[in-house]
């Protein structure tokens, strides 16, 4: 029993530690095929300074974005193209929500807070590989935090300085 | 085996509590929010306290100053208030440009490192203004008197010793000894006040100076010159008693001679000093008996006879043995200081050594032909052989003058007035990638204050307008953690950061960080030697 303790608390520990000293994703894992809630947290200013902006940027494959309105936060949805039509329950899809901006607002540095939106991961997507959903805070004086970093192949989220929150793909929940 | 329900279910509340804590403790992320002195700042005074703040409480892991010449202290003494970390500064800190470098962990367990500049009175830069414009009367002076001192060293010193033990028949030129050994005193005594000159960086008018005599004193080369004025003085006595007591003093004086090289100079400080040391302790005590012997062994094969016939007899016994020592020494001290082969040729002590070589090969192909030509016949009693093999010696004797006139150079290089013309260039590099390529430039190359220009275009030469330019930079070799610095956007389209200090030479990692858009960051690195 201690054995599988000791396990439960391995899992959780590497599942939650690794990479929240940066904004992440709560959730680590999402079957591709599925609605997501995508819930972003925010741990730090940009040195020192409050965050006042956030933004998002939405990958190439998810579409029917949501975001979650916050309190004494601003909202705005910038739409395009996508790059190709996807497939929402039947009905092909080309454009929407590329990018999400909270703004407004103010999240000190010291401390904390989650922004939320309700995405779609589309079945092109690839179980196997990580989505990355780059994400900048915008502070005072032109300072920015800036998660934007996606591991180039054979390298991983530790070791770079500033990675994009990622979530990893599963195969598709049967029965759809 | 099946678990209790209620175990299970205190399992799982333990593991959600832990959980909570390792969630909570992840969320802390340190980042420096500011710094005492300022990065980059200029302070007149030394510091009374250092502090850095962070956006976090943190826990020092390595807290360094690195000092203008390049020395690392550990610093020990810090206090943590709340989110600012204030620490006590080395006593005694000096003008120049200061690193803190730092190392701490947050709350996560994540090291984050870093560096931060400030400079007391003026940054450094290297080398000062003084040492660009090479002071030659002074230089000159300090050459000259280095190739007397080797003159008087061999030939004075290793002449008695070859008069008093080798070539009793060679006593002839025992005045020329004694003259060339006075010489060596007078010129030991006078390198004392140059090499005083020359650290402090005073004219030669300053000679009668006091304070130049002290440092002159002061410096490892110092006790080198008491040495040898002793090496000198039991010469001179060596040179007036033939009997036991003038044997001993030529011994002793031999000994003291060598010792006093390898007490100071380059080649004496290069580790392994236990193999280097002694290396140069033989390759002096060798140069002095084979060379000292050369003026008493013309003597008495010109005066000829049974002495003369005896002298050469032992001579070319001897001396192949000691030269085999010489070269032996004298090639491990080569290999020690040059290393690379290629150094040979990019060094300026490497060009000087090359010349040396040069001339040694002159110099042993007529030893060759004494030995093998001249030897025999001179030996018999062939009057022009023996006229031949005296010419001989002498032209030899020449060539040792030069070999000395060369090595005496060695006091000079590497030039400093060359790595200054060198370091004036502008370091630079480019870099390479499929998402952008970058020309930067350091200007100067040297440690000390530098300007960083980057020209950045799309990996297709077509002008790339980033939002943002940061360069980084890092010189894992001497332990300083990244700095960075933004850069501004000039009118002809280039990147420049200006409030950069370098503070020591090296190898330097620069990597400059392109926002290309909102989204996009494009990080390029490559390394790049800094000049002293």
């Amino acid at each position: 029993m201690l054995k599988r303790m000791l396990a439960t608390v391995a899992v959780l520990a590497i599942g939650s530690g690794a990479a929240l000293a940066h904004v992440s994703l709560q959730s680590k894992e999402a079957p591709v095929g599925s609605t997501y809630r995508a819930i972003l947290q925010v741990p730090h200013g940009c040195e020192g300074r409050p965050t006042n902006v956030l933004r998002v940027q939405i990958p190439e494959g998810v579409i029917a974005v949501k975001p979650q309105p916050k309190a004494g936060w601003t909202l705005e949805k910038i739409k395009g193209a996508y790059a190709k039509s996807y497939d929402y329950h039947g009905t092909p899809t080309s454009e929407g929500v590329k990018e999400i901006v909270w703004s407004g607002g103010s999240l000190g540095d010291d401390e904390y807070d989650e922004f939320v939106l309700r995405v779609y991961l589309t079945k092109d997507l690839k179980a196997g590989e990580t989505l990355y959903f780059p994400v900048v805070q915008e502070c005072p004086d032109g300072m920015a935090e800036r998660w934007i970093e996606i591991p180039a192949e054979g390298q991983s989220a530790d070791d770079l300085e500033l990675p994009a929150p990622g979530v990893k793909l599963v195969e598709a929940a049967g029965g759809h | 085996m099946r678990d209790h329900p209620g175990r299970a279910c205190i399992q799982v509340f333990l593991a959600g509590i832990l959980w909570c804590c390792l969630a909570a403790a992840a969320m802390a992320h340190a980042s420096l929010t500011g710094s005492v002195p300022a990065d980059g700042a200029v302070v007149d005074t030394p510091p009374q306290s250092l502090s850095l703040s962070f956006s976090e409480p943190v826990s020092p892991l390595v807290l360094r100053l690195v000092l203008p010449d390049g020395q690392a202290r550990t610093l020990g003494t810090f206090v943590l208030r709340d989110r600012v970390l204030e620490i006590v500064p080395p006593d005694g800190l000096g003008a120049g440009t200061h690193v803190l470098v730092w190392r701490v962990v947050s709350e996560d367990g994540h090291p984050v490192a870093g560096s931060t500049v400030f400079s007391i009175g003026a940054p450094s830069s290297a080398p000062p203004v003084a040492e660009t414009a090479a002071d030659w009367p002074v230089r000159i002076a300090l050459w000259l008197a280095r190739v007397a001192l080797y003159v008087g060293l061999f030939f004075g010193i290793g002449g008695l010793f070859s008069v008093r033990w080798l070539i009793p028949g060679g006593a002839d030129g025992l005045r020329v000894i004694r003259g060339v050994t006075l010489l060596g005193l007078a010129a030991a005594v006078l390198s004392l006040g140059f090499q005083g000159l020359d650290a402090l960086g005073v004219p030669l008018s300053g000679l009668m100076d006091r304070t130049v005599w002290q440092a002159g004193l002061a410096t490892r080369f110092g006790l080198t010159v008491i040495v040898l004025l002793a090496a000198f003085c039991l010469a001179v006595v060596a040179s007036f008693r033939a009997a036991f007591a003038g044997r001993a003093a030529s011994l002793a004086s031999l000994l003291a001679g060598g010792g006093a090289l390898a007490l100071s100079g380059h080649a004496s400080s290069a580790a392994p000093q236990w193999l280097t040391q002694p290396a140069v302790f033989v390759h002096a005590i060798t140069i002095a008996v084979w060379i000292g012997a050369l003026l008493p062994l013309a003597c008495a094969v010109r005066r000829g006879g049974d002495a003369g016939r005896q002298a050469l007899d032992r001579f070319s016994r001897l001396i192949p043995a000691c030269v085999a020592a010489l070269a032996l020494a004298g090639l491990l001290l080569a290999v020690v200081q040059i290393q690379a082969f290629g150094a040979l040729f990019s060094t300026a002590y490497g060009a000087v050594l090359l010349v040396k070589m040069a001339l040694l090969a002159v110099l042993f192909s007529l030893v060759a032909l004494n030995r093998w030509v001249f030897t025999r016949p001179a030996a018999r009693g062939d009057r022009g052989a023996t006229r031949r093999l005296v010419r001989s010696i002498i032209v030899e004797t020449m060539i040792v003058l030069a070999v000395l006139a060369v090595a005496a150079a060695w006091r000079f290089t590497p030039p400093p007035r060359a790595l200054a013309l060198a370091a004036a260039q502008p370091a630079s590099i480019h870099i390479h990638s499929d998402k952008a390529m970058a020309e930067i430039a350091l200007t100067p190359g040297r440690a000390g204050p530098v300007r960083l220009s980057a020209v950045i275009l799309s990996p297709d030469f077509t002008p790339l307008s980033p939002k943002e330019v940061t360069f980084v930079l890092s010189n894992p070799e001497a332990g300083i953690e990244p700095m960075r610095r933004r850069a501004a956007l000039q009118g002809d389209g280039t990147w420049q950061a200006t409030d950069v200090i370098l503070p020591l030479a090296g190898r330097w990692r620069v990597r400059i960080d392109i926002l290309v858009s909102d989204f996009e960051l494009v990080r390029l690195q490559e390394t790049v030697e800094i000049a002293p």
